[in-house]
Order: structure tokens, then sequence, then C-alpha cells
């Protein structure tokens, strides 16, 4: 689903280019749960981003489900990360002012959809995640690791193809982790959602079914 | 863009989220709003009330005035180029569109009563139609009568009896007031008559003598304004023209300014308009003040929630979406400001109306213009944040903190 050919980036740091993606090519299937691993500044994160169309590539050709990204429109990027991706990050990245329901319930909002079955379909999702018991709490009353899974499920609600996540354990103790690991997993076997972990941890890296390993800007073969 | 309650819900709790900012940002607001709504709502309960007075008067009224100007009032020369009492009162036998004219002149001269001098009391010499022109009434006693030519009577206003009774008059009727040289018997009482109307006199402070005494007694005594009531059936032009012609066919005799009552309403509506526009101009500095407060908090919240707003671009907000967030944001907060100004404006404008005495007017225009004013405020001085808003790029956007 995912088809990355010789994808380039480069930052213009003052006077100087710095070249983060020197050329990664990447193939992705439907249903894969596959983790890019790398030390930091090996230009993983910048990968996930393209990938998950926040950011563009200075070069390169990147196809989504057999389609070319084209960058030009901006609201039709909007839609296609609200459609088809979620994003899991390692700070978790939930809005402090809103419950966890509300937070989960943003996606849909984006879709338009702010009816009743948006309601019941958030608290679904909460309830697969193991936190519909706490919807009506603000993000700082919840643990790390159940921020986390709320996250998950707010990835999830708006029924992605592919989940990216970001460093997804980092900020979790490795118990926790484990735990959020196994929701992937999970998510990856029973639903065939395609997930792809960026990581610098081998032991989460060893729990996927296939490592890309990234070293200065390219993947190693 | 959508408009949904969940957007509105989600503004007032960010918002709410920065009170003490949004408090400090809403005072610039309720100001301009206030002001305005108070300066349009003062300015229509001027005009109300002056209206309200004039009309209380009647609308079939001249004001004929001698013509100033031309020829200088030389001492001595006054008698020739003055309006003769004869002249006026033939007025209504020459103009059958007039049915009745009451001349009028003013005097000067200490007034005192018991040795004690009366500082607000003017005398001034006036017909017996001078009554029912310039619809006043009588309280006690009678008001003067054509058949009391060159007599010794006055009536009072109702202040001069207030303060004749202050000074010690058990009787009202009979005290002597003092002239000049000329020693006056009170034979009447005028009724109150509200203040600041549009006669040219005040009736509550003036003594009325009968006018052939007055021409008489006061130094310098001169027929100065006559006030005319057009007869039923006519218009107010015809008998204009009909004053004018009959002036002009006494030859040499003084020339006259006639003034309806229609041309003081538009002059005095056109007045309004100036000092409404003035008041209004002055209000939309403090509104552009107010803006600019708004626009502040605005490109601070932007700033400040950046990540915020990077995480909303992740999860498939389209710029559009964002710039609509900030812009609902900011224009509930002119909104609340808004609220708060017409709520300000009216409650002084009340203050003005109940000092100055006049009777209050809600003008729905003034609460329109204040919904509307604080609604294009929130927009125009929210658009420019909004839209730095919706420009981040995600990723810069995701990253900051």
């Amino acid at each position: 689903m995912l088809t990355l050919r010789d994808i380039r980036k480069s930052y213009r740091i003052g006077p100087t280019e710095v070249d983060v993606l020197k050329g990664v090519s990447l193939d992705i299937q439907q249903g894969e749960l596959v983790s890019i691993m790398g030390a930091s500044g090996c230009g993983k994160s910048t990968l996930m981003n393209i990938i998950g169309l926040l950011d563009r590539p200075t070069s390169g050709s990147f196809m989504l489900d057999g389609a070319e990204v084209s960058y030009t429109d901006d609201d039709a990027l909007s839609e296609i990360r609200n459609q088809r991706i979620g994003f899991v990050f390692q700070q978790y990245f939930l809005l402090s002012r809103l419950t966890a329901l509300e937070n989960v319930a943003l996606p849909l909002i984006y879709r338009g959809n702010t009816g009743s079955d948006s309601h019941d379909r958030c608290m679904e999702f909460l309830k697969r995640v193991g936190m519909d018991d706490r919807a009506h709490h603000r993000p700082n009353e919840l643990s790390g690791g159940q921020q986390q899974r709320v996250a998950i499920a707010r990835a999830l609600v708006g029924n992605p193809s592919l989940i990216l996540a970001d460093e997804p354990t980092g900020a979790l103790d490795t118990q926790v982790g484990g735990e959020i690991m196994e929701l992937f997993k999970s998510l990856n076997a029973e639903a065939g959602i395609t997930v792809v972990i960026i990581t610098h941890d081998p032991g989460i890296a060893r729990q996927c079914k296939r490592v890309a390993v990234m070293k200065d800007g390219v993947i190693v073969p | 863009m959508m408009i949904q309650p969940s957007n509105i819900k989600e503004a007032a709790r960010s918002l709410l989220a920065s009170k003490q900012r949004t408090i400090l940002a809403l005072i610039g607001i309720v100001i301009g709003i206030g002001s305005v709504i108070a300066m349009v709502s003062v300015g229509r309960i001027v005009q109300e009330e002056s209206l309200r007075q004039f009309k209380e008067m009647g609308t079939d009224i001249l004001t004929i005035e001698k013509e100033f100007g031309g020829s200088p009032g030389m001492p001595g020369a006054q008698a020739k180029s003055g309006l003769k009492l004869e002249t006026i009162r033939d007025i209504p036998g020459g103009c059958p569109a007039i049915s009745s004219v009451a001349p009028s002149v003013r005097g000067s001269g200490n007034v005192s009563f018991n040795g004690k001098k009366l500082d607000r009391a003017g005398p001034m010499g006036v017909t017996a139609s001078f009554l029912e022109i310039n619809k006043l009434s009588v309280r006690q006693g009678r008001f003067l009568s054509d058949l009391d030519e060159q007599s010794r009577f006055c009536v009072i206003g109702s202040r001069v009896a207030a303060e004749l009774q202050k000074n010690g008059s058990s009787q009202l009727l009979g005290s002597k007031i003092r002239i000049g040289d000329n020693l006056f018997t009170v034979i009447g009482v005028t009724n109150e008559v509200p203040e600041g109307g549009m006669r040219r006199f005040e009736p509550n402070e003036t003594i009325y003598i009968h006018i052939t005494t007055g021409l008489r007694v006061f130094a310098n005594a001169e027929i100065s304004s006559i006030t005319a009531r057009v007869a039923p059936g006519t218009t107010n032009n015809s008998a204009r023209d009909q004053v004018m012609s009959y002036f002009a066919s006494l030859g040499k005799g003084p020339q006259v300014k006639i003034t309806s009552p229609e041309e003081i309403i538009a002059q005095m509506e056109k007045q309004m308009q100036m000092f409404t526009l003035l008041l209004g101009a002055i209000g939309s500095i403090s509104l552009i003040v107010g803006g600019v407060g708004v626009m502040n908090v605005m490109l601070v919240s932007v700033t400040e929630r950046r990540r915020e707003i990077g995480i909303r671009r992740a999860l498939g907000a389209k710029r559009g979406d964002i710039r609509g967030q900030f812009l609902i944001e900011s224009v509930i907060l002119s909104l609340i400001g808004g609220a708060f100004g017409i709520v300000f404006g009216i409650g002084a404008s009340w203050l003005i109306a109940h000092f100055a005495k006049w009777q209050f007017v809600l003008s729905i225009s003034a609460l329109l213009l204040g919904v509307g004013v604080s609604n294009a405020v929130g927009i125009f001085f929210g658009y420019y944040p909004a839209r730095q808003a919706s420009l981040l790029d995600p990723i810069v956007a995701l990253k900051s903190d």
C-alpha cells in the first residue's frame, strides 16, 4: 500500500543544505506490521512525517494505495490524513482541555460527523483500548499508559488503513510499553490494519514481523 | 469551514482557559461598544426629547422675528424700524391663514420682592393670546386680558411663585413685585411646564405683564418676536407667504424672518445626525483600540497553541477548519464584550437621560449596531491571527512547544 522510491529530503539551515533522507526506497504491503528502526538523527522521524503526509519530500516518488501523492492540494492531504492514517505519538499529543472522549472524537469532527453515532463509535474504541471507564477524564487525570491508550483509540476511530506510531512506548515504562505493543499486535492481527512503528529500541523492533533499519538517511538492506 | 455547537463550545472553553487575558481583551471591547451604544442611544434620546417637546407646542406655530442686520438699532430710531403693535394685531385680519398672534417684548431691569432681588425672574410683555398659543395654563388666579392694557398687573411663572413663597409671601395673589421703578400686583400663577422646551423663554421663570405696559416701562422696549398660530386647514407655507406679503404691503416697514416648525425640526434632525455621527466616530476609535486588543489576544493564543494546531492538522483538520476555529473564538470574544458593552452603554445612556430629566428611549438600532459592530470587530481583527494559524506548516506546528 505504500511505495516510496528514492525519497530525498534536505533542509536548509542557514547557508548549508542538510540532507536528512538520501534516497529512501521502501515498500509496505497491506496488513504488515513493520518497524523502522535506527539511532536518533538517522532520519526515521522525517520519514514517518513524509509517510504521514505531514511533511513533503524534496524529491522522489510516494505512492499511497497505488496513487501518487500530490502535494499541491493541502485540503486533499488533510483528507487523506483524516480518512486513512492514524497517528500515535511518543508524547501522546492529547488536547489537554478536552476529555478522553472528546479527544477521540476529533478525527470524526473533521469529517463533519458530530452526531450521536459518533459518540457511540468513540465509546466503542475507548472500550477496545480498555479506557471506556475513563471517557470523561481529562488527559492530566490519566497515567502515561492510559493517555497512550486514548491516543490509540483516537488513531483508530476514523477506521484508517494505516497506523503510524512514532516511538509509541518511548515515554512509558517497560511493562506498560509491552501492553501497548500487545495492543498494536492484536490490532494488526485481528483487524488487518497496517502498522508502522518508528523506534530506536531493538526490543520493540523485534516484536514486529518486519524490521527496516535506517542509518544515515538510507535504509540498510 | 463548519460552524457547529461543538466549535462554539470549544472556543468558549479555550477562552475560559485563559480568563485573565480574555477579561483584559474584553475591557477594550466593552468600552468601545459601550461608548458607541451610549452615544447613539443618548443622541436618539435627545432627538426624541426635542421632537416631543416641539410637538407639545404644536406644529401649527410660526415664529415671526424682526430681521436684524441692515438697520443697526440706533437709540430713538427703534420706534420706526421696530414692529408696531397695531401692525401685529392686524396680521390675522390681513392674513386669513393666521388665526391668532402673540407678540412679546422682553423686559429688563431689576426684579425684587419685599426688597429682595429675584435673580431667576425675567419680565416679559405679552398679550392675552400668549397663554393659549404657547400652550400654557393658569394654576391660580387669571391670566392677563386685553382689558389690562397699561395696567400694573402681572402673572408669574411657577418658579417665581415658589421664590415669592420662600421670601415670605403667604398670599401669592395680591403680592407686589417691583420691576425697575414700577410695582406690579400678582393676579395669577401659571402651571409648571417641563424644562427645556422649544419656547424661546423659560415659562416657569417669567413674570408676564401686558405688552402695552411693557412697551412703556421697559427700557429700549421693542417687539422682537411674534408667535403666530396658523388657522386650521391651512398649510404653514401658505400662511408664511401671506405673512410675508402682508409685511411687504406695508411698504417701508421692517423686514421679517419667518420660521416654521418643520424647518426647525429638519434643522434639529440634521444637527442631531451630525452629533450622532461625531459621537459614533469617537466610539469607533475606542472600538479600534478594543479590536487591536482582540487581535493581540488571538495572536498570543495562536502562538501558544501551535502544538494544538499541529495535532489537529495531523488528525485531518483542513486549513479552513483551523481558521474557522480561531475566527469563532475571536467573534465569541467580541460578542461577549459586545454584550457587556451594550449593557454598559444602555445603562450609561439611561443614567444620562435620568439626570438630564429626559425620557429614556431604548434604541433598538443601537442594540443591533452593538451586536453587528462587535461581530464585525471579531471577524476583522480575528481574521489575521486565524489566517496565521491556518497557514502554519503542520510539522512545524507539531514540533513546537
